[in-house]
Order: C-alpha cells, then sequence, then structure tokens
C-alpha cells in the first residue's frame, strides 16, 4: 500500500483528500503544518507528498527549499496543491522540483487522484 | 510877353501834366483800395461818427447776410451787439484804434456770431473825422474748434481715465490669478517661447526642492540638469502628443499625475502649461485595495474550494448514495459555487493586472489553435443555446506570435462567451482570422442583442455591463472585457468593436507578429 502525506492546514481539505485517498487504496497520514510536515516526512517516508503553500509556521515552498537540501527527502515526489495557483507561485514550486501541482478552486478531487495515480500508481 | 507867355503856358502844362498824372494816380489808387476792400476774406465795414454804417466789402454782406444796399445807411447797433459796440466806437474815436475786442454781430436771420473787432479812425484830408473801419475776424469756428478739443480733451482724459481702471482692473486681475497660482493645491509649470521655463509656483517648488528664480527662463534642455527634475523632463521632452496624461513618480514616497495642456492664442501654440497634482495618497489608497481584494480572493478561495470538492464527492456518490432531488440541488450548488470561483478568479486576475505582474510568460505561439481550442470548447454551451457557431480560417498560415497562451486563450474565451451569452436562441457567431503584414486579426461578429449606443464609450470599463443585457442574463461580472482589453494591450494588440442595439456586435482584436511585439517592448 503506498503512503501518502498530506501536508495541509485546512480541516475540510483534510477531511476530503482523507476521505477520497482512502477510498482509492491509499495510506494516508497528515501534518497541519509545514514544521510537523518535515519532521513526519523523516519518520514516515511516504511515497508522496501532497503539499499545501499557504499553511502557519511553515509554507510549502520553505518545505520545499528543507527537502532539497536532505538527500533522501529531496527523492520524494511532491505534488503542490496550491490556493491561488499565481503563475510567480507555481513557477517557483516547479524550480523547486515539485512533479505536479494543482489549484483547488480549479481541479475536483477526482484529478487530484489522477495526478497522484501519475506520480505513484496505484 | 510871349516868352513869359510862353514859359507860362509851359509851366501851365507842367502842372496840367502832374496834376493829370496825380489825378490818375489816385484814380489808380482808388481803384486798388476798392479792390482790396472788395477781396478783403476779413469782413469790413465803414462805420460814420453817429454810429450809421457806411460801406461794406463782400465779406461782411457775406457774413451778415444783408445785401449791400440794405445794410449801407443802417444803424450800426442793429447789426453788433450795442454795448460792444459803443465801447469800441468810443474808444476808436477817443484813440484812432482798438485792437482784437470781442463783439458779436446778429446777421439778418438773427443769428449770433461771436468773433473779435478790430477798429481804425477815418479822417479826411482836412482831419474831419468821418467815421471808422471796423474789420471783423470771425471767432464762431475757432470758438467751435475750441469746443471740440475741450470736448476732445475731456473724451481723451475719459478715455485715460478707463485706460487707468482697466488697468487697475487687469493688475487686481492678475493679482488675484497670481494669488491662485500661488495657492494652488496643484504645482504649476508654464513653458513659453522656445520651451523656456516662465512660471513655476510654489508647490511646484516644493515637489522638485528647487527655487523658481533658479530656473525661470531656462530652456527646457537646460533644466534636466536639476537632479530632481529629470524625470519630469524625460516625459516633457520625449513623449509627444497635444493633451496628456501621465503618471511620474518623483520619489519614493511622491507620485504626481502630470497633464501637459498646449497654451493657444488664437490656434496657434505659444506655449505649455504642466500641471502636477499629487496622488500619493491615492496611489496608496490604490495600493491597499488591491491588497486588500487580493487577499480577500485569496481568503475566500479556500472555502469554496472546500464547498466546491465536497460537493463534488457528493455528486460522484463518495460520501454515499444520494437521490435524483438531491443531486439535482447539488449540480445548481456546484453551479453556484463555479460562478463564485469565477468571479473571485476575475477579481485575482484584476487585482494583477492592476499591479502591473499579469502577463507572465509570453511564447513564440501559433494564435490559430489556441482560437481553435477555445471555438471546440464552447460548442457545447452553443448547440445547447442554439446558436450556429463558424470558425472562419485564413487560407494561409498565420505567422507566430508572441503570447502568453493562458491569457490569450482567456481573452479570447470572453469574447466567445459574451458572443454566446448575449445572442437569442436561433442566432449565429462567426469567429473569423485575417492575417495583415504585421498583425493578426480575430474578429467575433454576433448577431445579438448589441450594446446601446450611449454606453459604447466605457465597454471596456470595470464592471460594465450593458442596461440591456443586465435585464437578461443574470450571470456576468462586467470584468470580461476589462480584462480581455489588458490581455490584448499587454501583448501590444488592439482591441475594438462594432455595434447596434438589436443587431449584433463585432469585436476585433489584432495581435502583433513577432517582430512588431519586440519593437513594442523596446520601446518600454
Amino acid at each position: 500500500m503506498k503512503k501518502i502525506l498530506l501536508i495541509e492546514d485546512e480541516e475540510i481539505m483534510i477531511d476530503l483528500l482523507q476521505k477520497k485517498l482512502i477510498r482509492e487504496g491509499y495510506k494516508v497520514s497528515v501534518a497541519r503544518d509545514g514544521e510537523k510536515g518535515l519532521k513526519a516526512m523523516k519518520e514516515a517516508r511516504p511515497d508522496l507528498v501532497l503539499l499545501d503553500i499557504i499553511m502557519p509556521k511553515m509554507g510549502g515552498l520553505e518545505v520545499m527549499e528543507e527537502m532539497a537540501k536532505d538527500q533522501e527527502l529531496s527523492k520524494i515526489p511532491v505534488i503542490v496543491v496550491s490556493n491561488s495557483g499565481q503563475p510567480v507561485e507555481l513557477d517557483r514550486a516547479q524550480k523547486l522540483g515539485a512533479k505536479d501541482w494543482l489549484v483547488k478552486t480549479e481541479f475536483d478531487p477526482q484529478e487530484v487522484i489522477n495526478k497522484v495515480a501519475r506520480q505513484i500508481g496505484k | 510877353m510871349a516868352v513869359a507867355k510862353g514859359k507860362k503856358e509851359r509851366i501851365r502844362r507842367g502842372e496840367e501834366d502832374k496834376v493829370s498824372i496825380l489825378l490818375e494816380d489816385l484814380a489808380s489808387l482808388e481803384s486798388y483800395a476798392r479792390d482790396l476792400f472788395s477781396f478783403l476774406p476779413l469782413p469790413v465795414c465803414l462805420i460814420s461818427a453817429i454810429g450809421i454804417i457806411l460801406d461794406a466789402n463782400p465779406s461782411f454782406e457775406e457774413l451778415s447776410g444783408y445785401r449791400l444796399e440794405e445794410i449801407i445807411g443802417k444803424p450800426a447797433e442793429e447789426v453788433f451787439d450795442k454795448g460792444r459796440l459803443g465801447e469800441i466806437s468810443k474808444q476808436t474815436l477817443e484813440k484812432g484804434f482798438v485792437r482784437a475786442e470781442e463783439l458779436s454781430i446778429f446777421t439778418k436771420n438773427k443769428k449770433e456770431i461771436l468773433g473779435s473787432a478790430s477798429a481804425t479812425l477815418r479822417k479826411t484830408e482836412e482831419g474831419e473825422i468821418v467815421g471808422y473801419f471796423l474789420g471783423f475776424f470771425n471767432l464762431a469756428g475757432i470758438k467751435k474748434r475750441e469746443k471740440e478739443l475741450r470736448e476732445t480733451q475731456v473724451a481723451l482724459a475719459n478715455i485715460l481715465e478707463d485706460v487707468e481702471e482697466a488697468r487697475a482692473k487687469a493688475e487686481e486681475e492678475k493679482n488675484k490669478t497670481g494669488a491662485i497660482i500661488i495657492n494652488l493645491t496643484d504645482g504649476i509649470l508654464v513653458f513659453g517661447e522656445e520651451d523656456k521655463l516662465s512660471l513655476m509656483n510654489p508647490l511646484a517648488e516644493k515637489f522638485f526642492d528647487i527655487k523658481a528664480r533658479d530656473l525661470i527662463d531656462r530652456p527646457i534642455s537646460e533644466l534636466s540638469t536639476f537632479p530632481t527634475l529629470k524625470p519630469l523632463i524625460k516625459v516633457l521632452t520625449e513623449e509627444v502628443g497635444e493633451i496628456f496624461r501621465k503618471e511620474v513618480s518623483l520619489k519614493k514616497d511622491l507620485t504626481l499625475e502630470m497633464s501637459a495642456v498646449p497654451v493657444l492664442r488664437k490656434k496657434e501654440r505659444i506655449g505649455n502649461l504642466i500641471i502636477l497634482h499629487d496622488i500619493t495618497r491615492e496611489k496608496l489608497v490604490e495600493k491597499m485595495k488591491t491588497e486588500f481584494v487580493s487577499l480577500a480572493a485569496h481568503q475566500l478561495r479556500t472555502p469554496l474550494s472546500a464547498i466546491k470538492w465536497t460537493l463534488k464527492m457528493l455528486l460522484d456518490g463518495d460520501l454515499g448514495k444520494i437521490t435524483e432531488e438531491q443531486r439535482d440541488f447539488i449540480t445548481k450548488t456546484y453551479q453556484s459555487n463555479e460562478r463564485m470561483i469565477t468571479l473571485i478568479n476575475n477579481l485575482l486576475d484584476i487585482t494583477r493586472i492592476e499591479e502591473g505582474r499579469y502577463i507572465y510568460k509570453p511564447a513564440l505561439t501559433e494564435f490559430e489553435p489556441i482560437v481553435q481550442f477555445v471555438v471546440d470548447s464552447c460548442k457545447g454551451e452553443a448547440e445547447r443555446k442554439k446558436i450556429k457557431i463558424e470558425f472562419r480560417k485564413p487560407k494561409k498560415k498565420s505567422r507566430r506570435a508572441m503570447l502568453d497562451i493562458e491569457k490569450i486563450r482567456l481573452a479570447v474565451e470572453n469574447l466567445l462567451d459574451n458572443a454566446i451569452k448575449y445572442t437569442q436562441a436561433g442566432g449565429r457567431v462567426i469567429v473569423s482570422l485575417k492575417n495583415t503584414p504585421k498583425e493578426i486579426e480575430l474578429s467575433v461578429k454576433d448577431s445579438g442583442v448589441g450594446i446601446p449606443k450611449d454606453q459604447q464609450g466605457r465597454v471596456f470599463a470595470k464592471f460594465f455591463r450593458g442596461a440591456n443585457v443586465i435585464r437578461m442574463a443574470t450571470e456576468g461580472t462586467g470584468l470580461g472585457l476589462f480584462i480581455t482589453k489588458n490581455i490584448i494591450e499587454a501583448h501590444g494588440g488592439r482591441i475594438w468593436f462594432e455595434s447596434e442595439e438589436g443587431k449584433g456586435t463585432t469585436f476585433y482584436l489584432a495581435l502583433p507578429i513577432k517582430e512588431e511585439f519586440e519593437g513594442f517592448l523596446r520601446e518600454f
């Protein structure tokens, strides 16, 4: 069973994504800010990270900067879940190694599943 | 005797000759005097010692209106002012003459003429007083002229007074204008002949942190040596045009809106008036507003996403089976939510446009596939509304242009959305692409409701919605065309339209092909 770490601070998004991903047969763990996310990453070694950008304590982009410094963590594929979808932001995420991104208002949950499956399979 | 007689005779004859010569001389003298008397332009009459007119010359006849035969024998006091004449007569008889005494004459038709009289006594050879000559100098003309002169003088004095008054008024007006200019809450610069600075008000001095006296009468070209003036001079000398308005950022905390207005006298340009309006506060408020909208929009997106995803999962059956009625309601809610998301996205686009960070990544691209994509994606909606869409492509493939694909797609989408939205069932929309030497031109022609003539000037304004469509479709934010125009202009392109209410609208947009776009960028 593939492990996904969801780093997201919005309760309802956590609920929805968790539910959807579990239904699709993934094992999901959740971190509610960037700091906790990094810690969870080191402990749980997920197959994929779903990463929000704007979060308390440490934002998604900073999380990716930290990941890039760690040889092991830098190998974990990241899909950015962005709220704003601003080009500047997406561009930066891409440069930091994000495999894919989705803008919350523009995608629906099924597309998230499709993108996840494209990265790590079912 | 005979000799004596002869001598006597000779003498006598000599005497006779002398007498005859004398007589002749006398006769000719008399005729001379008479001629002179007749010819004299000065009216003269001879008055006897007891005051009877004995003779008068033609000038006197003319002046008095009496003929000679009427006047001879007439008492002089009937013709002249009695009192004055008595005085003159008395003096003349005593002294022998008078010079330039005032005297009035009454003409035959009872007109009084004021004049100056001179008189001289006339005696016989024996010293017997015959009377006196009276010469009359008509002063009426002179008096009249004098009167006119006095009137002219008065008029002149009046005019001078008026001029003085006008000058005082002008002075006052000038002071008033000066006070207005000095106290104006806008900075003023006036460039006169040869682009020399002729006026600068204190506020302008403050803006540029310089003293007007250091600059007055200096031409524009010299002014750029003052560092604070540089940004202004740059705009002034590089940007031509009759009347224009531009924002100039002078310092970090000072933004001015500069308006240049030509000063005309009888259609001839005699200078330039530069008005500098401090818009620092407005800019700050605008920035705060933009930031607020941006923040609010971002904050709104999160709950909207949550709603969207929740509804989607409900509809997908991820959260359990739902009834048809529930599905119906949820579908409608989902659509409402989508509209809200579109509105928020539009607002975000606008704040980006206003922050000047909208066009993000232009790439060398063909325009046609973008249009094709949009036409295809609109077909479903058009079919649902029973509207025919036609896409007319040029025979020759268009050259490529530097385009931000996402943004251009949005621009074309907005035009097509509008065409479909505001055309009734059974109508048609024709999308055509055309190549011109330097541009690719797209037109979107509909047979829709059109834009009311009185509103056509505001079509591209933010939140504009035609009065005739507000009633028709509840959807629409009034932001689409504003965004579209900004996208097209950021690409160096142009957008315009033709419309007639009730017949339809055609929107055109022209995008420069590659070389032109680079030229456009260089201008920045």
